[in-house]
């Protein structure tokens, strides 16, 4: 994901902001992509990771 | 086969592959959409619909969708997306909201508990995803945006219309296709001020 769609993206629960961890980058493309890392609600603290690019924001009991 | 093939065969197999309707709101959203318009596009399966308006159009899509097998096709197909149930995880405004939900009617008791399920079954009625769709809108809509929904005969159009009304949108059948048993629409809905 690009680090930009933290414009748009909220906690599904509480719909407030959340806050962004990364652990891994993509430096080749125009816009840096964020492959893996985390995203954690300012307020409830819910973590929801991003995998291989793609920001999970399920809440843990829909998650598999 | 490696494991990358697998996973990808694995993906077209639980993936809604664009059909006649993926084709129709493509082709009529492409003609309604300019490069500065920010694009969402709901339940965006394989991304092609995103995909097909990014490139058209240039303007910028993300797609979302509950089916991790479909975020990694949409992403292969050059579409920012973000797993989470319809909008639940999306916030801001759009002018454009694009969405090709599953519509058919489906006895509870056929249901087969699947990924494509989710990509074709709209609960008894047809309308269980379009409804949650209609009730999110204005959550994600500009005040000036506008959605593109397709939807068939087989969910009941009236019905759709009166869902709209009930969210006080105003809703206008911009492009229609028939095909076997069924005429597909694409509505126009706009958020009454």
């Amino acid at each position: 994901m690009k680090e930009t769609l933290m414009d748009i993206l909220c906690c599904p629960l509480d719909k407030e902001t959340l806050e962004l961890e990364v652990t891994q980058t993509d430096q080749s493309q125009t816009e840096t992509e964020i492959i893996d890392g985390e995203l954690v609600c300012a307020e409830c603290g819910t973590k929801y990771p991003i995998e291989d690019g793609i920001p999970n924001l399920l809440p843990p009991d829909m998650r598999e | 086969m490696d494991v990358t093939d697998l996973r990808e065969q694995r993906d077209i197999e639980q993936v809604y592959q664009p059909a006649e309707d993926s084709h129709l709101l493509a082709t009529t959203a492409c003609e309604h959409i300019c490069a500065d318009d920010r694009v969402l596009d709901v339940g965006t399966g394989s991304g092609y619909v995103a995909a097909t308006v990014q490139e058209r159009t240039g303007a910028t899509v993300v797609g979302t969708d509950v089916n991790p097998h479909a975020c990694r096709q949409a992403r292969d197909h050059g579409v920012d997306v973000v797993r989470t149930d319809l909008v639940s995880g999306i916030c801001g405004s759009f002018d454009v909201v694009l969405c090709n939900p599953p519509y058919l009617p489906t006895d509870p008791d056929e249901e087969w508990d699947d990924w494509m399920e989710y990509a074709l079954s709209g609960g008894p009625t047809g309308r269980a995803v379009i409804n949650d769709v209609l009730d999110a809108l204005r959550s994600v809509l500009s005040p000036s945006g506008r959605a593109y929904l397709l939807v068939s005969t087989l969910s009941d159009l009236d019905a759709v219309t009166e869902r709209a009304n009930e969210n006080n949108c105003e809703t206008t059948i911009i492009e229609e296709e028939s095909v076997p048993f069924e005429t597909l629409v694409v509505f126009e809905i706009t958020l009454k001020h």
